[in-house]
C-alpha cells in the first residue's frame, strides 16, 4: 500500500513538471502589438492601417505603419498573421481612428462596432475618434515629438476626456451613448502641421456621421450636460473700447421640460460664477458696478448668441437630440414621452429650446 | 464519517453564494423580460415570497430538525408522494447543476480557453468539483467561506469598479412600470434564489438550529439585497436597453473594468477568475446536494459515492444542452414550472406538518 502511494506521489510530482501551461507561450519580442488602428472605406473593402511599436531594447522609439485591405477586423488579423513572422496581439490597443468616409457610411460603422463589441479578446476600453479626412493620413503622421501615433492620440484623449473638453473618449462609452440614445458625440483628430489637434467632435446619429461641431459649439453642448465640470474657455469681450477676459469658475444649472400637445419646451437656467482674467492695468472702472453691469450683459449675450446657433444647428442641420432631451422625457415624463416616442425627431426639430444665462462675477482677482 | 455538522454562518455563506452563482446566470432574463429599469420590483416580490415560505417551514424544520424536507416528508405523507418529491430535488438539482456548468465551461472557453473542447473543460470542472465533493459538507463549507471572502467580495468590488462614468439616472423610470413583464419575470426571480431550495436540504447539518432559523430569513434579505444592487450596477453601466442585449452581463462589465492605477493590463481577466471561483464553489455546492438528495430518497447509509453516479449524468446533461442564451426563447415554460415546485412543495410541506 505504501509502495502504491510512493508511485502514485512520484507520478503526480512527474506530470506536474510538464503541466506547465506555457507550451504555446510566444515572448514579447517575438509579438507585435498594435496600438493604433485606422480604418478607411475602399470600395466595398476596408482598408486597416496599423501602427506597430518596435520593440528593441536600449533603442529610441520606432514604428512600423503597415496598411491591408480587407472585409473585416477578423480578416485584417488573419492577414497580417500571414504577411509577419510575429504574432499579433491587440491587448494593448491604444485607439481606433475611423476615416471620415467610413464614418459615414452607417451599416459599415455598426458592422465594426459589432465585431469590436463581440470580440471577447478585444479591449473596450480602447479609445475611439474619428479622422477628418483619412484615418491612413492620421496614422501615417510623423510626429517628432511622440513618435507613436497611438501612444499621442490615446495621452491626449484621456486629458480632453479628464478636462470635460470631450464626452466620449473610449469605445465603450461611444457604443453605450449609440446603443442607448441613437446619438452620440466622437472627438475628431485632424492633422495639425507636423502634429495631430483634436478640437472638434463628430455628430453621429443611428452610427452614422451627420456633421462636425466646432469647438465653440462643443463647448456649449458640454455646458448644457455637463455643467458641473464643464470647461468654458474665457469669455473675451470689449467695453468701451477696453478688450478683456471673464473665466467662468463655477456653473449651476437647472432645466425645465415640458411637453404639451407634440409642442416640446425646454429651458436651461444656467448661472455662471465668474472672475476677471484680464483687464488693464491703471484702470479702475471695475470698481464701478454700472460698468461690471457692462461687463455681464455683454459676456451674456456673446455667449447665448453661440449657445442659441449650436441649438439651432442641432435641431435644424443635424436633427440630432445631443442635450438628451429624449432620455430625459423617457426617464422623468414617461407618459408624456410614450405619446411622441414615434414622432419624436419631429418634435425635437420643431422645439422651443431656450438657455437663460446669468452671471455672478465673485472677484475681479488679486488687483483692482 | 461524513456527517459533520457546520455552522448556521457556514449555512448561510453556502445559501448566499449559491444563489449569487444562479442569480448572475439568470438576470438576462430579468433584463428581456422587463420593459423599464424595473426589475428590482421583482426581485423585492420574489424575495418577500420567498421570505414568508421560509417563515412557514420552519416552523416544520422545528419540529423535525435533524431532517430534510425529503426525510420531513417521509414521516408525513405515504412513501409514494415522499420518494416523488425526494425524485424531483434529484433531478432539479442535476438540471440546474447542468445548467451551471455549461453556461462555466463556455465563459471559460470563450474568454480563456479559446482552442480547448468545452467537453474537455466540462470534465474537468466535474472531477474537480467531485473531488471537493466527496469530501463532504464540512470540505464544502470550508470552500464556501473562502471563496466568499477572496472571490465574491473582491469579484463585486471589480464589478463596482467598472461603473465607472456610469449614468446613475440610468434606474429611471420608475413609474409607469411594466407591471406584466415585472410579474411574469418573477418565477425566474425565485429560481434565482437557489438557496431556499438547498436550505430544505442543508438546515438538517447545522450545529446550531435555533440561530439557523433567524439566519435562513436573513439569507433571503441579503441575498435580495445582493440581487437588487448587481441589477442596478448593471443598469447604471449600460442603461436598461443594452443590457437586454447582453448574453453575460456580469462578463460583459468586467470588460470595462477601469481602476485607476491598477496594475494589470486586463482587469477582466482577474474579474473573470474570481468569478469562475464562485461559480466552481457553486456547483460543488449543488453536486453535494444532489448526493443528499439521492441519500435521503434511496435510504443509503452514506452518500459520498453517488458524485459517480453524477458524473456521467452531469456530463451528458451539460454536453447536451445549448448554451443558456441559446435558450432564453424556450426557458420560460421550464422556469416556472421549477420556480413553481421549489416554491409550493415546501409550503405544501409546512402545511401538512402544521395539520399534524
Amino acid at each position: 500500500m505504501k509502495g502504491i502511494k510512493l508511485i502514485l506521489i512520484l507520478i503526480i510530482l512527474l506530470t506536474s513538471m510538464f503541466l506547465t501551461a506555457c507550451w504555446d507561450s510566444v515572448e514579447i519580442n517575438k509579438r507585435e502589438y498594435l496600438f493604433a488602428v485606422g480604418i478607411d472605406k475602399e470600395g466595398d473593402k476596408l482598408k486597416f492601417t496599423s501602427e506597430i511599436p518596435k520593440i528593441i531594447e536600449g533603442s529610441e522609439e520606432e514604428r512600423i505603419v503597415n496598411t491591408t485591405e480587407n472585409k473585416s477586423f477578423a480578416d485584417f488579423y488573419n492577414v497580417s498573421y500571414l504577411h509577419s513572422e510575429k504574432a499579433i496581439s491587440d491587448r494593448l490597443m491604444q485607439v481606433i481612428v475611423l476615416g471620415e468616409e467610413l464614418a459615414k457610411d452607417g451599416d459599415t460603422v455598426k458592422k465594426i462596432f459589432d465585431e469590436i463589441q463581440r470580440s471577447p479578446q478585444m479591449n473596450r476600453r480602447v479609445k475611439i475618434c474619428i479622422a477628418k479626412g483619412r484615418a491612413e493620413d492620421i496614422i501615417n503622421t510623423e510626429i517628432p515629438a511622440n513618435p507613436l501615433v497611438g501612444r499621442f492620440l490615446s495621452d491626449m484623449l484621456v486629458k480632453l476626456k479628464r478636462e470635460s473638453y470631450q464626452e466620449i473618449y473610449t469605445f465603450d462609452e461611444a457604443i453605450l451613448h449609440l446603443g442607448q440614445r441613437g446619438n452620440a458625440m466622437i472627438p475628431v483628430v485632424e492633422i495639425n502641421e507636423e502634429s495631430l489637434k483634436i478640437e472638434k467632435a463628430a455628430v453621429m446619429k443611428e452610427y452614422e456621421l451627420v456633421g462636425f461641431l466646432e469647438t465653440d459649439e462643443l463647448e456649449s453642448v458640454m455646458l448644457l450636460l455637463d455643467p458641473a465640470n464643464a470647461n468654458l474657455r474665457n469669455i473675451n469681450i470689449e467695453i468701451d473700447g477696453i478688450t478683456m477676459a471673464i473665466g467662468a469658475v463655477n456653473v449651476s444649472m437647472t432645466d425645465k421640460i415640458n411637453l404639451k400637445n407634440e409642442k416640446l419646451t425646454v429651458d436651461y437656467y444656467i448661472t455662471l460664477y465668474c472672475y476677471i482674467d484680464s483687464f488693464i492695468i491703471g484702470n479702475n472702472s471695475l470698481e464701478d458696478s454700472n460698468f461690471l453691469n457692462k461687463i455681464k450683459d455683454e459676456s451674456i449675450k456673446i455667449i447665448s448668441e453661440r449657445t442659441t446657433s449650436t441649438i439651432d444647428k442641432l435641431k435644424s442641420t443635424y436633427k440630432t437630440d445631443l442635450l438628451r432631451i429624449k432620455e430625459k422625457l423617457y426617464k422623468y415624463h414617461k407618459k408624456d414621452y410614450e405619446k411622441i416616442m414615434n414622432k419624436y425627431d419631429e418634435v425635437f426639430e420643431k422645439a422651443s429650446i431656450n438657455v437663460h444665462y446669468n452671471m455672478e462675477i465673485l472677484s475681479v482677482g488679486l488687483v483692482k | 464519517m461524513f456527517n459533520q455538522d457546520i455552522t448556521p454562518y457556514q449555512n448561510l455563506s453556502i445559501l448566499i453564494l449559491v444563489s449569487f452563482a444562479f442569480q448572475s446566470m439568470l438576470m438576462p432574463i430579468m433584463l428581456t423580460e422587463i420593459d423599464g429599469p424595473t426589475g428590482w420590483i421583482t426581485i423585492l416580490i420574489a424575495a418577500v415570497l420567498l421570505y414568508f415560505a421560509i417563515k412557514s417551514f420552519n416552523k416544520t424544520m422545528k419540529i423535525h430538525d435533524k431532517e430534510t424536507i425529503v426525510g420531513v416528508c417521509d414521516k408525513l405523507f405515504p412513501r409514494y408522494i415522499s420518494k416523488a418529491i425526494g425524485i424531483y430535488y434529484i433531478l432539479m438539482f442535476l438540471t440546474v447543476n447542468s445548467l451551471l456548468m455549461k453556461d462555466f465551461a463556455e465563459q471559460i472557453k470563450l474568454m480563456m480557453l479559446f482552442r480547448t473542447p468545452i467537453s474537455t473543460i466540462i470534465l474537468s470542472i466535474l472531477l474537480t468539483a467531485a473531488y471537493a465533493t466527496k469530501k463532504g459538507i464540512q470540505t464544502i463549507a470550508h470552500i464556501t467561506n473562502i471563496a466568499l471572502l477572496t472571490a465574491l467580495i473582491p469579484y463585486l468590488l471589480i464589478i463596482i469598479f467598472s461603473t465607472y462614468y456610469a449614468d446613475y439616472t440610468n434606474i429611471f423610470p420608475i413609474y409607469p412600470a411594466d407591471t406584466e413583464g415585472i410579474l411574469k419575470s418573477v418565477p425566474a426571480a425565485m429560481l434565482s434564489f437557489l438557496g431556499f431550495s438547498v436550505l430544505l436540504f442543508s438546515n438538517c447539518k447545522v450545529s446550531v438550529k435555533d440561530k439557523n432559523y433567524r439566519l435562513n430569513k436573513r439569507f433571503i434579505i441579503i441575498s435580495s439585497l445582493l440581487y437588487i444592487g448587481c441589477y442596478l450596477l448593471i443598469l447604471v453601466k449600460f442603461g436598461a436597453k443594452e443590457a437586454a442585449n447582453l448574453v453575460w452581463p456580469f462578463v460583459s462589465i468586467m470588460k470595462f473594468v477601469n481602476i485607476p492605477g491598477f496594475f494589470f493590463e486586463s482587469t477582466e481577466m482577474v474579474g473573470l477568475c474570481l468569478q469562475m471561483t464562485v461559480i466552481f464553489t457553486g456547483i460543488c455546492i449543488l453536486s453535494y446536494f444532489t448526493n443528499l438528495a439521492m441519500q435521503e430518497t434511496f435510504k443509503t447509509e452514506e452518500n459520498g459515492f453517488f458524485i459517480y453516479i453524477q458524473i456521467p449524468i452531469l456530463y451528458l446533461m451539460a454536453a447536451a444542452l445549448p448554451g443558456m442564451y441559446m435558450m432564453f426563447p424556450y426557458i420560460h415554460m421550464p422556469v416556472y414550472i421549477i420556480s413553481g415546485l421549489n416554491f409550493l412543495i415546501p409550503i405544501f410541506v409546512a402545511y401538512a406538518g402544521s395539520k399534524k
